[in-house]
């Protein structure tokens, strides 16, 4: 080969290979950045980079939209369904992670261009004073060429050149890819917010059972954040602010929950800098410091907090007493008001235990006068321990004052404790809901649906059975007021040796069965184990007790869909509830009940 | 901007196109545009430093050119002495304030300021480079260049300037103003020299790489098996990079037609800890060899010493101790060359006493072989030289790497006392982020380097016999290197690029 051949040779290999890794690149398109042409996978493109990502799906989608709330990924946590109900709009949450304040002037002026914009509301968090500008460097959180101006050149080549682990991976995470968010897809396309539904499924527990979940919250790591862009961010969100005047676009600004340890490494002169200057910008609503931020179950990490606290914000800002806020929650601050607004926020102060509560929940099951597991009583024992409650004063509870606790904050007895019973047996009627009345103590009985009714045989089998209740005495003790029925699914506990096919002993996934299958599976059981417990006793049930007690988050998640607001398992402890996260009703500690525990360890162990 | 960067075969490419397009007496412009494009692309600040080096040793240059016209030889002898010396103290107290300074203070204990300076792209590299210009200027060798912007463009040259070599005025600056024809034969051997080197240092050097700095900066968390595996990387990282980095550079110049000097030539096969000097950073040595180790030795000092260890030493050690001593000097000098560090200071001394010894003892190795009866001249004495002085330049790699002097101490400590080698197969090697995979890579590319260089070695010109081969086994030579280099490149690393090893020199 002469040198002029072997030149031309090599150039002409060079560029097949570089349309090889071309098109491998745009086609897959990890980032979104052309328009995603195989996949069609907006939640992973907005994973990726979510300006990219969300503005892609907005160009195509914005006609579904006319408010947007926006901001860094605090952001999320406002719900968007709330903020249509109180405006009267469609939001989109354009969270966009690590947004800083250019980022939301640049998009916002893109919007206001491209898009109908009605009303705009700007979640301003205490780290957007850190840091401006600096987005661009990365390939997740630069902007799209088109709205950041940056050379159509350099932004294309970057993602057309991209690294193709890029690609392999989306490819790979396609196939992983599931029914709850997964690390590669964390955006809710329709609502633009994080797809938090397992972590809004997740159980809560008790502040030490949270601090095992999240330790980070145990010894908070210190840091020296600088707030040196103060003045820049407040440009830009001046910026928004005039341009929505111009545009006759309603402008609101909320100031997001702080969690305290972090909040506290800041430094007083420049938390009350940036405070002032956004007072001087815009009246806005402060949540930055209350007893919220010193509640760590509240909390994901210092600078996320849950849906749910986004939630009470926002009631807070619409009036909205329907449920439970904590009083110092939120302040509107003007620029009147700004100084003592960042005092109060240095007065803040809270207690974790103000707001929570610990319930003991008895369970029982069957009550024989030979009990021959772990799970059954004697009568005599049964009716021992319920005098001693009875007589150390316990007030018993159904789950809805549970559920009042969480939701409304209204308080609870000084000595409550919750009595339940699992699967439904005759020998609660005949035995149990005698002594009951005798002390006028109230239960709730979870009934295995099926089962109701069942005195001689398991289902329609041969097989015998422990003798059942049916409706009637449901009617009959539910009239009383002293029993309440909850579901124990309705036909997700099988005992296996008497099933013909694979038996649902609980109510987890089974082996190979799809996701959607599955929660299809859930929500159809529920569906009717709740509707015959409604149509039969008058009461709908939202409280379940998992069989066997085993579950986790996908089903947990699959039962709030169904309806299910409480569930209980047989982890044993006490139950702690938090006021303003009905999530911590999920997946409730029990204590279960035998012969073996005299009436004064009762005492003791409630007391404990 | 670094060889490495995407942007650098795209600056080659589109002045390698417009030098041949421009007139052959212009060609030199393109050069130096594309030199201040490449070197001014990180930022304006480094520009201070080069432009202080260039208008110095112009001006030097030009003032011992006048002197040359002027004078009489012993006129010009006593009237450059001041001229060189007040190039070098700006130059080289430029040098030892961005690179030494802060080191000084700290060895001498004095409570002086520092001053944090950030060494500029290949500072080293263009001082030395353009104080050997005026070395030959003042020893009449070369006439000095009169126009400023070809002066620039000397000292500036892109391709050499992050990491050399080092050239010399006389046989550099008549192939960069000259400007060549278009040769595709000269395109051909840039760019195969330059995927070589991108092989190197793409592929073998970067997998190479991974566990060194975990090692290094912790030895006393291994055993010395595993310490000894991660040297004998760092080895290879070294070679693979800093080769692959020359190669690239020598490429890319080769493009514009220009031959830069060679600064390797196969080191592995030095048969002395000297020879490996020679072979290895080889524009270094030289330029240490002419501009301090021969003005060194007709020093009055070094006359005056050599006159005394001949009257009171006596016979072949008398003759040798300046000599010696001078070496010594140099060595000492590549060490802290390398890096302002007391390990750098240790591995200049390693060296100066490994060859002083050499010297001094040759008369004694000579006896040795004598009476053992060995052929110095046998494959099998050179296949032992050859494997010793490895083993020395192994030894020696404990040293540099390390963060701190006393680390390599432990790190040769373990290695002897606490080898275990069943610690390299635990596992340990793929926790500290080198796969199979990459072993095999590495493997490979160390068998495949060697194979290169063993017949280059017996003299056999490897790019010249292969375009000797079939139309096919050619394009295969070019496109399967040329998909290795593009898969590293895209794929390699953490997603990042990562900057050569020698630049920070």
């Amino acid at each position: 080969m002469s040198g002029k051949k072997w030149t031309a040779a090599f150039f002409i290999t060079a560029a097949v290979f570089a349309l090889l890794i071309v098109s491998f690149n745009v086609l897959v398109d990890p980032f979104g950045v052309f328009g995603d042409p195989v996949f069609h996978w907006d939640s992973y493109s907005e994973t990726q980079n979510p300006r990219i990502g969300k503005t892609a799906y907005l160009d195509r989608e914005h006609g579904k939209y006319d408010s947007y709330i926006i901001g860094c990924s605090s952001t999320s946590s406002y719900p968007v369904g709330l903020l249509n109900e109180y405006y009267g709009a469609s939001f989109y949450n354009l969270i966009m992670y690590g947004a800083d304040m250019q980022d939301v002037r640049d998009m916002v002026f893109y919007m206001a261009d491209n898009y109908e914009v009605k009303n705009l509301v700007v979640n301003v968090y205490i780290d957007n004073g850190l840091k401006i500008g600096q987005g661009e460097d990365s390939l997740s959180s630069r902007l799209p060429a088109k709205i950041s101006g940056r050379s159509k050149l350099s932004y294309y080549s970057d993602y057309v050149f991209l690294n193709p682990n890029y690609a392999v991976q989306k490819i790979k995470d396609r196939a992983d890819d599931g029914l709850l968010s997964k690390p590669f897809d964390v955006f809710d396309v329709e609502t633009g917010a994080y797809d938090k539904r397992a972590r809004d499924a997740e159980p809560i527990g008790s502040l030490a059972d949270y601090l095992d979940a999240y330790p980070v919250f145990a010894d908070y790591p210190v840091s020296t954040p600088a707030m040196e862009a103060t003045d820049k961010t407040m440009e830009c969100l001046a910026a928004v602010r005039d341009l929505c005047m111009e545009r006759g676009i309603s402008f609101a600004v909320v100031s997001a929950p702080v969690y305290w340890d972090y909040f506290n490494d800041f430094s007083k002169a420049e938390v009350e800098h940036f405070y002032r200057s956004l007072a001087e910008v815009a009246d806005f609503w402060d949540f930055t410091m209350s007893s919220v931020s010193f509640e760590p179950r509240y909390f994901y990490d210092a600078t996320h907090f849950r849906n749910d606290v986004g939630r009470m914000a926002l009631m807070r800002m619409f009036g909205d007493e329907s449920a439970y806020i904590p009083e110092d929650f939120g302040r509107l601050v003007t620029k009147d008001n700004a100084a003592e607004a960042v005092e109060a926020m240095y007065s803040a102060y809270g207690e974790p235990e103000a707001n929570s509560a610990r319930v003991p929940i008895l369970t029982y099951h069957h009550i024989t006068d030979e009990p021959q597991s772990g799970t059954e009583i004697t009568p005599e024992g049964f009716r021992a321990q319920i005098k001693a409650l009875s007589d150390g004063g316990y007030t018993p509870l159904f789950f809805s004052d549970l559920e009042d606790y969480v939701v409304k904050g209204y308080p609870l007895p000084e000595k409550p404790v919750v009595i339940t019973f699992d699967d439904g047996y005759m020998s609660n009627y005949e035995k149990a809901f005698p002594i009951l009345k005798e002390f006028d103590m109230k239960a709730t009985v979870f009934v295995i649906g099926v089962s109701v009714g069942s005195t001689e045989r398991y289902k329609d089998t041969e097989y015998p059975i422990t003798p059942h209740f049916g409706w009637g005495e449901a009617r009959e003790m539910v009239a009383s007021g002293l029993v309440e029925i909850g579901s124990h699914a309705d036909d997700m506990h099988q005992w296996a040796p008497y099933e013909t096919g694979e038996a649902r002993e609980n109510i987890l996934r089974l082996p190979g069965e799809s996701e959607a299958d599955y929660v299809a599976a859930v929500i159809a059981d529920f569906e009717k184990s709740a509707a015959d417990i409604e149509r039969e006793t008058g009461e709908r049930p939202a409280m379940l007790s998992f069989p066997s007690g085993k579950y986790d988050v996908l089903s947990q998640w699959a039962l709030s869909e169904a309806g299910v607001r409480m569930t209980v398992g047989v982890e044993e402890g006490i139950a702690e509830i938090v006021r303003g996260l009905p999530q911590s009703l999920y997946a409730m500690k029990r204590l279960n009940m035998t012969d073996e525990i005299s009436p004064e360890e009762l005492i003791a162990l409630l007391e404990k | 901007m670094s060889l490495l960067s995407p942007l650098f075969p795209a600056l080659v490419l589109v002045s390698v196109t417009v030098y041949y397009l421009v007139p052959k007496r212009s060609r030199w412009t393109v050069l130096l545009a594309a030199s201040w494009l490449f070197y001014l692309w990180g930022g304006l600040a480094s520009a201070a430093y080069i432009l202080i080096t260039t208008v110095s040793t112009y001006v030097c240059g030009l003032i011992l050119g006048r002197i040359r016209e002027k004078n009489d030889a012993a006129r010009v002898k006593k009237l450059r002495r001041p001229v060189v010396f007040l190039c070098c103290l700006i130059n080289f107290g430029m040098l030892f304030a961005v690179k030494y300074w802060d080191l000084a203070a700290e060895m001498t204990g004095l409570s002086l300021p520092r001053l944090g300076l950030l060494a500029p792209l290949g500072l080293s590299f263009f001082i030395f480079q353009s104080t050997g210009y005026v070395a030959d200027v003042a020893r009449g060798k070369i006439a000095p260049e009169r126009n400023i912007a070809k002066y620039s463009l000397f000292v500036s040259f892109f391709p050499q300037i992050t990491e050399g070599p080092i050239g010399r005025y006389g046989a550099l600056a008549p192939q960069l103003y000259g400007g060549s024809d278009l040769n595709f034969d000269n395109i051909r051997s840039g760019i195969q020299l330059s995927m070589w080197g991108l092989i190197k240092k793409l592929i073998i050097a970067e997998r190479a790489g991974v566990i060194v700095n975990s090692v290094y900066s912790n030895a006393s968390a291994y055993d010395g098996s595993v310490i000894a595996f991660a040297v004998l990387m760092y080895c290879i990282q070294l070679y693979c990079d800093f080769s692959g980095g020359i190669d690239i550079a020598r490429g890319a110049a080769k493009c514009f037609g220009i031959d830069m000097a060679e600064n390797f030539r196969r080191p592995l096969y030095a048969k002395s800890l000297a020879e490996y000097w020679r072979r290895w950073h080889i524009s270094l040595g030289s330029w240490l060899r002419d501009y301090v180790f021969y003005p060194l030795t007709f020093t009055k000092l070094f006359n005056r010493i050599g006159k005394f260890t001949r009257k009171h030493i006596g016979g072949a050690l008398g003759r040798i101790i300046p000599t010696s001593l001078a070496t010594f000097i140099i060595y000492f000098l590549v060490g802290i060359w390398h890096g302002a560090n007391y390990t750098y200071i240790a591995f200049g001394l390693y060296n100066g006493v490994v060859i002083t010894s050499g010297l001094l003892l040759a008369p004694f190795f000579e006896k040795v072989k004598a009476r053992l009866k060995i052929d110095a001249k046998s494959k099998w004495f050179s296949a032992f030289s050859m494997l010793r002085t490895m083993l020395i330049v192994f030894a020696g790699r404990y040293i540099t790497r390390a963060p701190y002097l006393k680390m390599s101490l432990v790190m040769l400590k373990r290695t002897v006392f606490n080898f275990h080698p069943s610690a390299l197969f635990s596992g340990v090697i793929a926790d500290l982020g080198m796969t199979a995979a990459d072993l095999i890579i590495v493997a490979a590319g160390v068998v495949l380097v060697n194979a290169v260089e063993l017949t280059e070695e017996r003299g056999t010109d490897v790019r010249l016999a292969l375009s000797k081969k079939s139309g096919f086994v050619q394009w295969l030579c070019l496109a399967l290197p040329l998909a290795a280099i593009v898969a590293a490149a895209l794929f390699g690393g953490d997603y990042t690029a990562s900057s050569f090893i020698y630049a920070q020199f």
